[in-house]
């Protein structure tokens, strides 16, 4: 048996991220992770947007804290660059329709006290030179951006281990086991693990775990897809996105582009039990690309990836320490947007760990708000 | 190789070397004593050390330099090559232009 | 969505071997390579192959590339060239990169017959211009007729790094040194042999220090290792070069079977990853089929006989060839690729030192060393005999499998009996009448024909010759020895060229007799300025 203060489930930029706090004020962690690799999932597959604008009011306050307090930091406070720009994001419309979404987006995330605001054709031109003459409109935050999401999962990694979290890979949780009546216990093919507290930071999987202790969270999977270009001259520093969320990306520090979109197929795609690409994807991608910047007609993919997004049903994740079971605490159902508010989910959990006050409101991610339509 | 792997800091410190500043991976621009560091801070797996460092990850897809950044990785963490999992696989299997990957013929 | 019974990805040996066979049996077929010639590595092997004559032994490489394409064309295989596979994805579809897009196929099966890249080994200024693949130098030279540079220093004593110093030699470049770091050298010894009499000298175990230069390749540092690798003091040896080759191994290129979710392993006795695969060379993926060097490194010979197995195979996974049939055909080519995979080189004796021939004989130490057979090892081997007149000497020393000699003589004085890797022993009861044939058909160009006393004190010796122009009767030039140092005055007596010995000439020189036994090679003013 091995014990710690909080033992943490998956080691992606969310559990990282939580281990990292709580070690940071003292606590012992060890996380485990079923994968071989540290950040396997989603955290190492995501278009590395750390945005506000578009995103649900629920999940906005996280949004909103992290990129005034924790992002701008973040390279110092880890002691590793992840490549953060806060450089802006451009949702593009191309169609009077598309102008309708991103007005109503707009209109929400200004109520809720965010800088975003409609632009029109010339000004978007003005911002992004390269887009085609087919935007026609957008939205635009200026304090949105982008990172290195295989940089900042590995960083909250590596920074936690320094200060002593036990990481241990290839160790997957087959159950959770409750001693008098508190949520005590996981267990592993290798051993079993004891902790005060015990979080859910696996993703999907996550819904299997908590079914143990009674806990059902209301998610599925989708594959989604990204492509990858060679490294390209230095052409604009902003997070784009579109109204119908077909393409999203960034030109990285590097210079490669990473973008990602999708096929309309998502929900059904098939996988072989490994996150595997589909076969008309890429060329999806590919062509919703050109249209919105044809200069990149040229550039050459070297490589296109899959990952498994953990979808809640109402599209955000469930941030919480579940009431009816002592010492479970959840963090998942991410639904494709964890990246970018990935480290005030992990100070905020720590502090929910530690009894602390919260730096954001999360009520709207609670774990017991779904229910049937009335 | 599917195995568990206890992550803990080990206590011992970065020693450099006199060919730490050798290129190993071209495409991307790595040295030797980059790869080194990287097992150093954590990265164990040839996954994690390409996410960390890009290395086998540029024009020519890890053929030249994916054996020789493992053969480091495996001698920085004491074990043979072979236990090493190599990186995944990806398509395109060559770099290929935007224009062609989108014009497709069913 | 275009389909076929079967798709073959690489359109190199194994590959046209089993596009051929599966072809041959019903199926359809579709060969897709990437390159704009098909063949694979085979049309820039311009040496002739080992083995047997049944599998096209002692053809030269290209010309096997032909006599494939001609039968995959007879047996109705389509052959798509430029074509990339970009990726293999599920229900076996392949997209695949034909001129300015994509199109996607499905088949029922898919053999993959990627092959492989070639190795690389970091050192001090590894990554300057100039240093490249053996294989790539290659490459150069005989696809594209260019020179990779006019002083190589070669790293890697493999068949590669051996037949590519021949063939750079071949070329007019100056090949100063060929280096290893193990203290053997790895290829066949007539490869070695060949070279060292052409006066390329081996340094084993050394490897290289340095390679210097600012912006290209300007010279290189070997030194020698001790037994834990490391350099010894003190050994260091440069070298004026403008290029270092590098033949250091080959790694199976399986990106595209690890990608279609195939179960791998990563096997050092295969050259690295390869797919985990049945006795039919099918792997986890029912009906995917991998053949060649992307399962394993091995000879071009091999690699067709594995092909052309999973050619059946997958006519038989398709229903095209019965059960029976298939176990019929597989046993006859099982009984070949044994017989290629026997003797000193068989992948079961990797990294073995073998001390003794299968006939008991000694092997030559100065051979693994320095790259020829010592004056005073010689005479102990079968194919070394002395008798009046005209007669064959087959410094033919290790254990490979081979055989072109024994049917190549018209007089059938040369021997090798039904196991492929015996060493050629001479037939003294059947007279010689020196036409050459076993001289031009040993790939090894291991065959000398001596008459050791043609009066006057002097003796003749006729020798395989392949450097370009051809000298000229009546001419003299110099006696080489094994060693490649020169021994004495030889005069050119005949030069044979015919159609038979296909472009390998036939020279005879005449040299004082006490070097009928020494001298194997001639150098003549032209080669005499380029060395």
């Amino acid at each position: 048996m091995i014990t710690a203060d909080t033992i943490v489930v998956g080691a992606g930029i969310i559990g990282n991220a939580i281990a990292y706090y709580l070690a940071k004020k003292g606590q012992k962690v060890i996380v485990l992770e079923k994968s071989d690799n540290i950040g396997d999932g989603g955290s190492s597959r995501n278009g590395g947007g750390v945005r506000q604008s578009g995103r649900d009011p629920r999940e906005l306050p996280l949004a909103m804290y992290g990129i005034k307090n924790l992002w701008p930091y973040l390279s110092e406070e880890l002691g590793t660059e992840v490549e953060y720009y806060k450089k802006g994001n451009l949702r593009l419309g191309k169609t009077e329709k598309h102008k309708e979404i991103l007005t109503g987006l707009t209109n929400r995330a200004v109520a809720c006290g965010l800088d975003v605001r409609m632009i029109d054709a010339y000004e978007v031109r003005q911002i992004n030179p390269f887009l085609s003459e087919e935007v026609s409109c957008a939205s635009w935050c200026e304090t949105d951006g982008h990172a290195n999401p295989l940089l900042a999962t590995l960083a909250y990694y590596k920074a936690a281990r320094r200060l002593g979290v036990r990481f241990i890979t290839g160790e997957e949780v087959l159950s959770l086991k409750k001693l008098r009546g508190r949520l005590r216990q996981v267990i592993t093919a290798h051993d079993i693990y004891e902790a005060d507290n015990i979080v859910l930071a696996n993703g999907i999987a996550a819904r299997d775990l908590a079914a143990y202790v009674g806990i059902d969270i209301p998610m599925s999977s989708a594959l989604l897809e990204c492509l990858v270009t060679e490294a390209e001259p230095r052409m604009f520093e902003q997070m784009l996105g579109t109204a119908e969320a077909d393409f999203y990306g960034h030109q990285s520090k590097h210079g490669s582009f990473v973008i990602g979109g999708s096929s309309g197929l998502e929900a059904v795609n098939k996988d072989n039990g490994t996150p595997i690409n589909s076969s008309i994807t890429a060329a999806c991608i590919a062509r919703g690309i050109i249209k919105y910047i044809p200069k990149l007609s040229h550039a050459k993919i070297v490589r296109t990836w899959a990952g498994w997004m953990d979808r809640m049903v109402d599209g955000v994740p469930v941030i919480d320490k579940v009431d009816e079971v002592e010492g479970l605490y959840l963090a998942c159902g991410f639904s494709g947007h964890g990246f970018g508010i990935a480290p005030a989910v992990g100070l905020n959990m720590a502090n929910l760990v530690l009894g602390e006050n919260l730096t954001c409101d999360i009520s709207g991610l609670a774990y017991n708000r779904f229910a049937a339509k009335a | 190789m599917h195995e568990l792997v206890d992550r803990s800091l080990k206590d011992e410190e970065f020693e450099e070397r006199e060919d730490d500043d050798m290129l190993i991976c071209r495409c991307e621009e790595i040295t030797k004593g980059e790869i080194r560091r990287a097992v150093h801070d954590g990265m164990y797996t040839m996954a994690e050390i390409r996410r960390y460092l890009r290395c086998t990850m540029g024009l020519c897809q890890g053929q030249t330099c994916a054996k020789l950044v493992k053969g480091i990785v495996a001698k920085e963490l004491g074990v043979s090559p072979d236990k090493l999992e190599p990186a995944t696989s990806r398509s395109p299997m060559r770099p290929t232009e935007m224009y062609i990957i989108a014009n497709e013929e069913k | 969505m275009e389909r076929y019974d079967l798709i073959v990805i690489g359109a190199g040996p194994s590959g046209l071997s089993a596009g051929i066979e599966a072809a041959k049996a019903g199926a359809s077929v579709i060969i897709f390579d990437e390159n704009e010639k098909p063949g694979g590595q085979l049309f820039k092997q311009i040496h002739k192959f080992f083995g047997s004559k049944e599998h096209r032994a002692k053809v030269r490489g290209f010309n096997i590339g032909y006599q494939l394409l001609k039968e995959a064309d007879e047996a109705g295989a389509k052959v798509e060239l430029l074509a990339t596979v970009l990726g293999i994805y599920q229900d076996k579809e392949v997209v695949v990169k034909i001129k300015d897009g994509i199109k996607h196929y499905k088949a029922d099966s898919i053999i993959v017959a990627t092959g492989a890249a070639e190795n690389m080994v970091p050192f001090k200024g590894w990554t300057l211009p100039g240093v490249i693949g053996a294989g790539a130098a290659q490459t150069m030279l005989n696809l594209h007729g260019i020179l990779p540079g006019k002083k190589v220093l070669m790293l890697g004593s493999g068949n590669v790094g051996l037949v590519v110093s021949y063939q750079l030699k071949q070329c007019g470049c100056d090949v100063v040194a060929l280096v290893d770091a193990a203290p053997r050298i790895g290829g066949y010894g007539v490869h070695a042999a060949k070279i060292s009499r052409m006066g390329i000298p081996f340094y084993l175990p050394y490897t290289i220090k340095k390679v210097e230069g600012t912006d290209h390749v300007t010279g290189v540092t070997i030194a020698k290792l001790d037994p834990s690798f490391k350099f010894i003091e003190g050994t260091e040896m440069h070298f004026d070069v403008d290029t270092v080759c590098v033949a250091v191994g080959l790694s199976p290129m399986s990106q595209l079977l690890k990608m279609a979710g195939c179960k791998m392993e990563d096997n050092p006795r295969k050259g690295g990853q390869v797919p985990i695969i049945d006795e039919h060379g099918q792997t986890s993926i029912p009906g995917i089929f991998a053949a060649g060097d992307v399962s394993g490194i091995e000879e071009a010979s091999s690699a067709m006989i594995e092909g052309r197995q999973a050619g059946i195979y997958a006519a038989n996974y398709l229903g095209y060839i019965e059960d029976e049939l298939m176990k019929e055909k597989e046993d006859e080519l099982d009984k070949a690729l044994d017989g290629l995979r026997q003797g000193m080189f068989a992948p079961s004796n990797r990294g073995k030192k073998i001390e003794k021939t299968e006939e008991g004989i000694d092997i030559s130490n100065n051979l693994l060393a320095k790259g020829f057979v010592a004056d005073e090892e010689i005479e102990r081997f079968p194919g070394v005999v002395h008798k009046l007149g005209i007669h064959p000497v087959m410094e033919c020393t290790q254990n490979i499998p081979c055989n072109p000699c024994q049917d190549a003589c018209p007089k059938k004085c040369i021997k090798i009996g039904s196991k492929i890797t015996s060493l050629p022993a001479v037939d003294e009861s059947v007279d010689c009448i020196g036409c050459g044939m076993c001289v031009a058909s040993c790939p090894g160009q291991a065959i000398f024909l001596v008459n050791e006393n043609v009066g006057e004190g002097m003796a003749e010796i006729t020798l395989p010759y392949e450097i370009y122009p051809l000298p000229e009767v009546g001419e003299k030039g110099i006696a080489l020895s094994r060693a490649g140092h020169p021994l004495c005055i030889a005069e050119v007596i005949k030069v044979r060229t015919g159609l038979a010995f296909d472009k390998t000439a036939v020279l005879t020189i005449r040299v004082p007799k006490e070097f009928a036994m020494k001298a194997r090679f001639y150098k003549n003013e032209k080669l005499a300025k380029s060395v």
